[in-house]
């Protein structure tokens, strides 16, 4: 048991370092040349080659590419992801900015989509075919297909322009936070409502609840207190899969509503081709993405014995 | 074939038609600008009305259908191609080469792909990029997220084959590799990966415009539906139909490629992964299921 976990943790390590040092690869391997890009930024247009080669060389910008990732590693590692070409801030003071935002964003998301997912999907298998039934699942296509930026929009449009209930741009107070959480639940809430409600179907065919039938239990009864537990594993997963997905609501939602995230921050390096900011924030997620994949797969160890056997490849 | 929702389908179809014969159906140069007709209702000159350069809507979003459809299937067919490719190689050789392809695999789904894809932008940007048009940069720059789900479905499913009897048997009747592997694993692969790839044109016409909404995609003169709705963002309080229609469009579209992607994954794909086309993630790891449990059968 503990060494499947370390096992799951170590192997998650060895994916972050992977993955950002092939983040690193590419990114520095992009010929914006961040050497020219800072002489510029100290000289202006006045930039000659012998000072771009004298702050790559100052920079160690030359050294061979493992050498750099080994000593972007290690700043990274206390905390240093060097200084936004954008903004011209050291990265860590712009996540200690943003950081709060994005999550309030993802938080606020996701526990809108736990509640409508499971709200819907019980409210789907209760009705079981029924009138409530296809319309829930109708809804749930809708949402799983309309894109979150078009969401975004209409929800502007509608209690923004229309009706005049919350500011169009900016956050103030609790009402205005709803609209960005709405638009990134919607997605991952239709999602797992689909899961909730294909789980627990399959799992009122299974023996066991026939037998509470027979023991005269309510179909209500049956379907809360035999069933529900059984999806615990498979709602789990796909919520995890669809937090992690939510942070491309987050990129689209800051820019809809013009909140200063990380997603913000992102879209905004690439345009400017701040390099350094765009691998400090492809880290971040590498992290973020890597974590919450590690936490749920060790919950699921958790709530399941079958999975903490080590299985054959 | 005879429960299939056709109706609804219909999007997708008239999607693609309308994408194949668009230079025949727009009313108007999508790109030329008309002063004198900024910002205008629905009308008989403009049946949909026109934007804020006086652009006719209705041939902007018939161009834009296109523009979507072509990205598509490019990065679609590159992408399943690419995938299909290296995760049957990994399956089919096995040992030390399968573990490093299935690094690289796991490497690739350490990202969502459309971040992945905006990263990938943001590097072609640089100058050394610029014989790449921005549409081709999107094209590689998908094709490059995206491959990687297909790869690891197509290991799966050829982990499992190569354990049937049938496979045996053809190696002791003296098939070769390439025989054996284009006759009786390849058809195996490529009907569940296009099953799944017709869930997955949904996702991708989705992604195409949120590259394109959020300013890394398509360039300017070239109409796109993403494009088209942030630029009508900035006039809501005008004329909130330059939003709505691409945004309907959009929609509509994906939902049918959605629909079509569920009624395929209905008819044809093993009972275990039935129902659970839900997520791409999801679908992988059903296909990984099924492959284990012929493993242990």
């Amino acid at each position: 048991m503990q060494r499947m976990f370390m096992r799951r943790v170590g192997l998650a390590l060895l994916l972050m370092l992977a993955a950002t040092a092939l983040t690193f690869w590419l990114v520095t391997a992009a010929p914006g040349n961040v050497a020219a890009l800072i002489a510029e930024r100290a000289a202006g247009a006045g930039a000659d080659g012998e000072m771009i080669a004298k702050i790559a060389d100052d920079l160690g910008l030359n050294d061979p590419l493992p050498l750099r990732y080994a000593r972007w590693l290690g700043d990274a590692l206390t905390g240093d992801f060097g200084i936004s070409l954008r903004t011209g801030k050291p990265m860590a003071e712009e996540f200690g900015e943003r950081i709060p935002m994005t999550l309030a964003l993802l938080t606020g998301g996701g526990v809108l989509a736990l509640v409508l997912s499971l709200a819907m999907g019980i409210a789907g298998a209760a009705s079981n075919g029924g009138g409530i039934d296809r319309v829930l699942h109708g809804m749930a296509l809708v949402g799983a297909s309309t894109p979150n930026f078009f969401v975004a929009a209409m929800l502007v449009i509608v209690f923004s322009v229309w009706l005049g209930w919350v500011p169009t741009f900016g956050v103030s107070g609790l009402t205005s936070w709803l609209l960005p959480w709405i638009t990134i639940a919607l997605f991952p809430a239709s999602v797992l409502a689909r899961v909730v409600r294909v789980n627990l179907q399959d799992t009122m065919s299974r023996p066991f609840a026939t037998t509470g039938f027979a023991k005269g239990l309510t179909r209500g009864a049956v379907l809360l207190r035999e069933a529900l537990p059984n999806i615990a594993i498979p709602y789990m997963t796909t919520f995890g899969a669809q937090f992690t997905l939510m942070i491309i609501g987050a990129i689209v939602v800051e820019r809809v509503f013009g909140l200063n995230g990380v997603g913000a921050f992102f879209i905004e390096a690439i345009r400017f081709r701040d390099f350094i900011g765009m691998q400090a924030t492809l880290t971040l997620f590498v992290v973020f993405f890597v974590s919450i994949n590690l936490i749920v797969d060790l919950l699921a160890m958790l709530a399941d014995p079958r999975l903490r056997r080590p299985r054959k490849a | 074939m005879k429960n299939w929702p056709w109706a609804i389908l219909a999007p997708a179809f008239i999607f693609v038609l309308i994408g194949i014969f668009s230079p025949w159906l727009m009313t108007h140069d999508p790109a030329a600008q008309d002063y004198a007709a900024l910002l205008e209702g629905p009308g008989w000159a403009h049946w949909l009305g026109t934007d804020y350069l006086g652009r006719d809507m209705f041939s902007r979003i018939i161009g834009g259908a296109r523009t979507s459809l072509v990205a598509m299937v490019f990065v679609l067919v590159a992408a399943l191609a690419i995938g299909v490719v290296i995760g049957s190689f990994a399956g089919y050789v096995g040992g030390k080469t399968e573990l490093v392809l299935i690094s690289v695999i796991d490497i690739a789904l350490a990202l969502p792909s459309l971040v992945i894809a905006l990263a990938l932008m943001g590097v072609f940007s640089g100058a050394n990029f610029d014989w790449m048009s921005d549409y081709w940069k999107m094209i590689v720059a998908l094709t490059m997220a995206w491959w990687a789900n297909y790869a690891r479905m197509s290991r799966a499913v050829v982990v499992a084959e190569l354990q049937q009897p049938y496979i045996e048997a053809a190696r002791v009747m003296g098939a070769s590799h390439i025989w054996i592997f284009t006759r009786h694993i390849l058809p195996h692969v490529l009907g569940l990966v296009v099953v799944y790839a017709s869930a997955d044109a949904g996702a991708l016409v989705l992604a195409i415009a949120t590259l394109s909404f959020l300013g890394l995609g398509v360039a300017p003169p070239t109409p796109e539906w993403g494009q088209m709705l942030v630029d009508g963002m900035s006039y809501i309080e005008e004329n909130a139909a330059l939003v709505i229609i691409p945004g309907l469009a959009l929609t509509a579209v994906v939902v049918s490629f959605n629909l079509l992607g569920e009624a395929f994954a209905l008819q044809k794909v093993p009972r275990a992964v039935r129902g659970r086309l839900l997520s791409r993630k999801k679908a992988a790891r059903a296909a990984e299921e099924v492959a284990r449990k012929v493993v242990e059968a």
